[in-house]
Formats: structure tokens, C-alpha cells, sequence
């Protein structure tokens, strides 16, 4: 795991303090509405580069929510309505000239439930490099080749690129949803409970896998479980009923919460 | 519920079940065996009158109080049965030596060997020759097939009375598939443009549409006429066609209006499938697509539409069993009863789609019910209504196969 830092953030749960690597993400004021019910309120969140950031928080306060803001997936739901800034590397993800599909490129996502296309595991990773013009086929055997190694699905799979996706197990075919994604390498990548399908054993190495991801990208985790969280993040973010609570880093957060509802939640009196 | 009522209903679906297959075998077993019927060489008969007359015949029509013959035809098609009672009847027999010669214009002559010389006054080239009393079994299954592949590979003569039925089954697929070119684009399109917005005009056009699935269909065979023969085609004629009229090009029923109305006829049934096809889609499919950097269109183009083919199939499927099953429309927007010249040739531009044409459904219909000769006539009906249903099922296996094979593929996405 990665050293924590120096100091303890200190201020104010909105604008944290953050070690010497850069922010990859940031949000300001970020409220969003389904139609008139308000599902996030005022969100300022710093994501810091190369790091794993864990989202928490109980049921129904937001978390798929936030994620689906940061790569604009709330667009395609007719009556979402989003307030506030969200900065991806520096550019402004809502603003007009910003192309919604460059931006959706770099930054990733991986879904609660594993959703491979129905084609074979070859094309399924070989899909968003298609998409985006890669058409020599050894190059794209050779990406697809890598982006396997790195979910470490290629031993499983090397004999069957040709077989259907849907024909592999639910931990492989979370792991081929993650390759297809790192596969058009985006700079951030957010993952929505992926391991909520995963045996001990499997989630396990799937935190591994985390670990070794987070060495070249960002990663913003919502998770459930709190064990996990504690396990593999550097950085958490607690929210609750669409409010960002308190954002810390891993270690203090969870063994001096300063907030009463963060202490309630990760000791399981609530949520 | 009880074990008792649970009973009753597996018993009632099995009935249900039982009745349903028994019609639909009874009803190709009564096509097969009406239609395939006047293919089987029938023996000639000589029958001596008590006035002393003898003739020489095939008996069509065996009743009680008096049988049907035809004998040798040399006026013309069908003009020659005669009704004989009984007990007019001094010897019946059937002479090894007796000949049937089947002219190229459809009529048929009797003769007994050696004495084939008025026959030769016919004034029509012999198309075959046979002496089906002489025949073994093998011999007649071999006369059998090559009568049937007259009918199938040759062109009609007399009215639709004899020969072949060709045109008419070229016309059938040819409308067919024409039709799919036409409606399938068009259902598809309607199917997305329905499936990725939402509003309260969207409600309306699909009631509409659904309305349109019930509509019957010589509704649409006037709406055919109306629009396309007499507007957009006579429209046509106006601008590009002016030095022939008076005489339409476009301005009269004709192959490309036939499959443009059957077009209209079988959209809904295009759309409402492709719709249930695209519905069934996981919206996290979608999703992912777009979490990858695709647009809109290219999830469309490249995710979407693939993976409903199986239903664009079934919708296909329905689409030909509607169009096979429309018979009225076409009869106003340009079947003919007799067509001088296919749809579908050799010479440029090879299809034809202003020309009028022959249709499998409308020959059934003027050989039961419009045909000067009914003996001729109705088993003809039946062949021309089994050949109809075997183009259908080779259409509908052909969709259905394919089908099967890509929903091997996209199975696990349906559970």
C-alpha cells in the first residue's frame, strides 16, 4: 500500500488537503437531480492522481450517482439535471465545448454487474480500440494481449480469445469488463461495487489487481464493504444522503473519524 | 389451487395442442394429395354406348348417377366432357394401346395406336405423348415427376387452364423479396427512432402503428392504388413518361406499387418486433458502450443492431408469412391474371418494375372460382395453393435457420 501522507487533512470536509501529487479529478459544488428529487447536494471532491480513493456511504446516498456524474453517464437519463463543476485533469467536463465521448474516454468505467458484450473476448477488449480508429490487426492483438495480462485473464483465456465473452465465469468476466476498459488506457478510472460478485478468494487478488492498476491511473472506488475499503484505499470519501461527510485520507478516516455520522457508519451503527 | 384444476389444464392445453396440429396436418395432407393429384397419369378408358358410339377418354368425375369423360379436345380447352349414364353403358375397358397426346396449347387428345391421323389435325404441336395403360409403376411416378415439373418450370397456356405456373411463382418470390428491401430499412429505422426517444407524440405514433398491424388488408390494396398507382405513379408518367402516354408506364399496377403496398402492409409487423428485439437489449449494454468513449450512433451501429438481429429475422418472418397471406391488395395494384412478360429477365435492366405481373395467390383464386373449366380448374387450386405454402415455408426456414444461428450467440444476453 501506499505510504499515507505527512500530515492529516484538517480543514474543511469540502476542500481537503491533499499530499504533493496532483488532483486528477475535481469537483465543485456538484449537486445533481433526478427530475425534482435531489440525489447530490453541493459535492466538492478532490481525487488525487494515481491513487486509489475509496467511495462509501450507505445505500441510496449518492455513490453510482457521483461516478455517473464524472463521466457524464447522467446524460442519458432524460430528466437529470447537474449543477456545479466537475474538472477532469484540468478541463471543465461540463462545458460546451467539451466532446462527451473524448471525455467518457479518459475517464473509464467499470459497472456493479459485468456487462460484456456479446462477442468474443478477443473483440470485447478490442472493441474501444476498434471504436477509435486501431485497425492493424497485430497491433490490436498485441493491446488486447497486454490489457489482459493486466487484469491477469490471459492464462484463463489465451486459448479461447474466439469463444463468446458471455460463455465466462461472473469473476471473468468482471476482469474482461476492467481489460476492455484499460484497454483505451484512460487516465481515470471509476469502479462501481465491481467486487460485489467476487468470492474471498477472488477478491482478494481483485484488490491486488487494484494495487497494481493504481501504480499508472486513478482509481475512485464505491464499495460496500468497509473491510475493503480500509484495505486498499489511500484516500476515502464518506457520503451520506447525497452530502460528501468527510473526505480523508484511509487511515485517519477510518481510525479518527472527525465527523459523528462517519464514526456511526464505518462501525456499522448504521447503514 | 388444486391438483384437480391443474389437471384439467394440462389436459385442455394438450387437446388444444393435439387439435392444432391436427388441422394444420389434415391441411397439408388435403393439399398435398388435391394438388398433386391431376399430376398422376390417369388411365384411358373406352366406353361402347348402346347406340353403338364408342368413346375413348380419361373419366375426371366417377359419381353414381352418371360419370364425367373428356374426350379428345379438338375444338378447344375443356369443350369436350361428356356426361354418360350408366346404363347407356354396354363395355368399359381399358386397351393397352390407348394414347394420350398432350398438345402445347393445353388440349388433350385420345387415340388408340395406329390410328393417331385425324389427331395430327390439331393444328397445335404435341407436347407429350403417352400411353399411361401401358405404364408400370415405375414408369408412372417418372411421368408423374416430369408432369409436375411441367407445371412448375413452364409457362401457363389456354387461360391458366394448362401448363405451367413459372410466372406466376417467379412473381410471388420476386414480390416477396422486393417487398423485405422496401420494408425492412423502413421498420427498422421507425423501430429505433421509437425505441431511443420518449414523448407523448412517440405514444401516438405507436398506437398508430398498431392500429395499422389490424388493418385488413384491401384497405390497403385502395390505399395502393390511390396513392401510388394513381398519384405518385401517374405523377411519374407526367414527367419522365409524356411522349408514351396516353399509355401508363408507371400510371397503371405494377410490380414496384405491388411491393410498396405490401411494404405499407407488413411494416407494423417489422416495426413492433424489432422494437420488442431492441427492448430486450440490457440498458448496461448500452451503457458500457458509452463509458467506453462511443457515441450514441456508433453504439447504435456497431452494438445494438447486431445484437438484434435474431428479432430483425422474426420480424422478417412475419413480414413474409403477412405478405404471402395478402391477396385482394394485389389484385388492385398489378397482378394480372396473365402477364405477357416476367418481372425478372435477361434483358437490361433485368427487373422490371413497372411491369405488370403474375402472383401465386391470385392464381389460386382465378383457377378455383374464375376458370372456364372447373375440372381443370380446381385441382389446379390446390396445386398452385400447396406450391404457395411450400414457397412460404422454404422463405420462412430460411429466416428461421439463420435466426437459430445467431441466437446461439446472443443467448446468454435474453436470460
Amino acid at each position: 500500500m501506499n505510504a499515507p501522507p505527512e500530515t492529516p487533512p484538517r480543514s474543511a470536509a469540502a476542500t481537503p488537503a491533499i499530499d504533493a501529487s496532483g488532483i486528477a479529478l475535481r469537483t465543485e459544488s456538484l449537486s445533481l437531480w433526478y427530475g425534482a428529487r435531489q440525489v447530490l447536494a453541493d459535492v466538492g471532491l478532490a481525487v488525487p492522481e494515481r491513487r486509489i480513493t475509496a467511495l462509501i456511504g450507505p445505500s441510496g446516498s449518492g455513490k453510482t450517482s457521483l461516478l455517473r456524474c464524472l463521466n457524464r453517464l447522467n446524460d442519458e437519463i432524460g430528466d437529470a439535471r447537474v449543477g456545479g463543476r466537475v474538472y477532469v485533469g484540468g478541463t471543465d467536463a461540463y462545458a460546451n465545448d467539451t466532446l462527451v465521448h473524448d471525455l467518457r474516454r479518459r475517464v473509464g468505467m467499470v459497472f456493479q454487474k459485468p456487462n460484456p458484450f456479446p462477442l468474443s473476448i478477443h473483440d470485447n477488449v478490442a472493441w474501444g480500440l476498434r471504436l477509435f480508429g486501431l485497425r492493424h490487426r497485430r497491433e490490436l492483438d498485441d493491446r488486447v494481449e497486454a490489457a489482459l495480462k493486466a487484469v491477469s485473464l490471459w492464462d484463463e483465456v489465451a486459448a479461447r480469445l474466439d469463444d463468446s465473452a458471455l460463455d465466462l465465469s461472473l469473476g471473468q468476466q468482471q476482469r474482461l469488463v476492467i481489460a476492455r476498459a484499460l484497454a483505451v488506457e484512460p487516465e481515470i478510472l471509476l469502479l462501481d461495487e465491481p467486487a460485489s460478485a467476487f468470492d474471498p478468494a477472488a477478491t482478494l487478488r481483485f484488490e491486488e489487481l487494484l494495487h497494481e492498476l493504481a501504480r499508472r491511473r486513478t482509481l475512485l472506488l464505491v464499495t460496500h464493504n468497509m473491510q475493503q475499503a480500509a484495505r486498499v484505499s489511500d484516500y476515502a470519501a464518506f457520503l451520506h444522503a447525497g452530502r460528501l461527510v468527510e473526505f480523508g485520507d484511509t487511515d485517519s478516516l477510518f481510525t479518527n473519524p472527525r465527523e459523528r455520522q462517519t464514526e456511526d457508519f464505518i462501525t456499522g451503527r448504521y447503514g | 389451487m388444486t391438483p384437480r384444476r391443474d389437471a384439467a389444464g394440462s389436459w385442455l392445453i394438450a387437446g388444444t395442442a393435439a387439435i392444432a396440429l391436427a388441422v394444420l396436418l389434415g391441411l397439408l395432407g388435403l393439399l398435398l394429395r388435391a394438388g398433386l393429384a391431376p399430376f398422376w397419369p390417369s388411365p384411358i378408358e373406352e366406353i361402347r354406348l348402346r347406340d353403338g358410339s364408342v368413346l375413348l377418354g380419361e373419366v375426371v368425375d366417377a359419381g353414381t348417377n352418371a360419370i364425367a369423360l373428356r374426350t379428345s379436345e379438338f375444338d378447344r380447352i375443356g369443350g369436350a366432357y361428356r356426361r354418360v349414364v350408366p346404363a347407356d353403358i354396354v363395355a368399359r375397358t381399358r386397351p393397352v394401346d390407348a394414347i394420350l397426346l398432350e398438345l402445347e396449347d393445353g388440349r388433350r387428345l385420345y387415340a388408340r395406336a395406329g390410328a393417331e391421323a385425324p389427331v395430327a389435325e390439331a393444328a397445335s404441336p404435341v407436347r407429350l405423348r403417352l400411353q399411361p395403360n401401358a405404364l408400370g409403376f415405375f414408369a408412372r411416378i417418372g411421368a408423374f415427376a416430369q408432369s409436375l415439373g411441367h407445371f412448375l418450370a413452364a409457362a401457363p397456356v389456354a387461360s391458366n387452364l394448362a401448363g405451367g405456373v413459372l410466372p406466376a411463382l417467379i412473381g410471388t418470390v420476386v414480390l416477396v423479396l422486393l417487398m423485405s428491401v422496401v420494408a425492412m430499412p423502413l421498420g427498422i429505422a421507425t423501430a429505433i427512432f421509437l425505441h431511443e426517444r420518449r414523448g407523448v407524440g412517440l405514444r401516438l405514433v405507436r398506437g398508430a402503428i398498431n392500429q395499422l398491424a389490424g388493418m385488413p388488408a384491401i384497405v390497403y390494396g385502395v390505399l395502393g392504388l390511390g396513392l401510388f398507382v394513381h398519384g405518385i405513379g401517374a405523377g411519374i408518367d407526367r414527367w419522365f413518361y409524356a411522349d408514351r402516354l396516353p399509355v401508363p408506364t408507371f400510371g397503371s399496377g405494377g410490380l414496384l406499387w405491388a411491393a410498396l403496398t405490401l411494404a405499407l402492409l407488413t411494416l407494423p409487423v417489422v416495426v413492433v418486433s424489432v422494437e420488442e428485439g431492441l427492448a430486450r437489449i440490457p440498458a448496461s449494454l448500452r451503457e458500457g458502450a458509452l463509458a467506453l468513449g462511443a457515441t450514441r450512433d456508433e453504439t447504435l451501429w456497431t452494438l445494438l443492431l447486431p445484437a438484434v438481429r435474431p428479432a430483425l429475422l422474426t420480424g422478417l418472418v412475419l413480414a413474409i408469412a403477412r405478405a404471402a397471406g395478402a391477396v385482394a391488395p394485389l389484385m388492385l395494384v398489378g397482378v394480372v391474371k396473365l402477364a405477357p412478360a416476367l418481372p425478372l429477365d435477361g434483358t437490361f435492366p433485368y427487373l422490371h418494375p413497372s411491369q405488370q405481373f403474375m402472383h401465386l395467390g391470385v392464381t389460386i383464386y382465378d383457377a378455383a372460382l374464375a376458370s372456364p373449366d372447373t375440372i381443370r380448374g380446381v385441382p389446379r387450386a390446390y396445386a398452385c395453393a400447396a406450391l404457395l405454402v411450400g414457397v412460404v415455408v422454404v422463405l420462412n426456414l430460411s429466416a428461421i435457420l439463420l435466426r437459430n444461428r445467431l441466437r446461439d450467440r446472443y443467448r446468454a444476453l435474453e436470460s
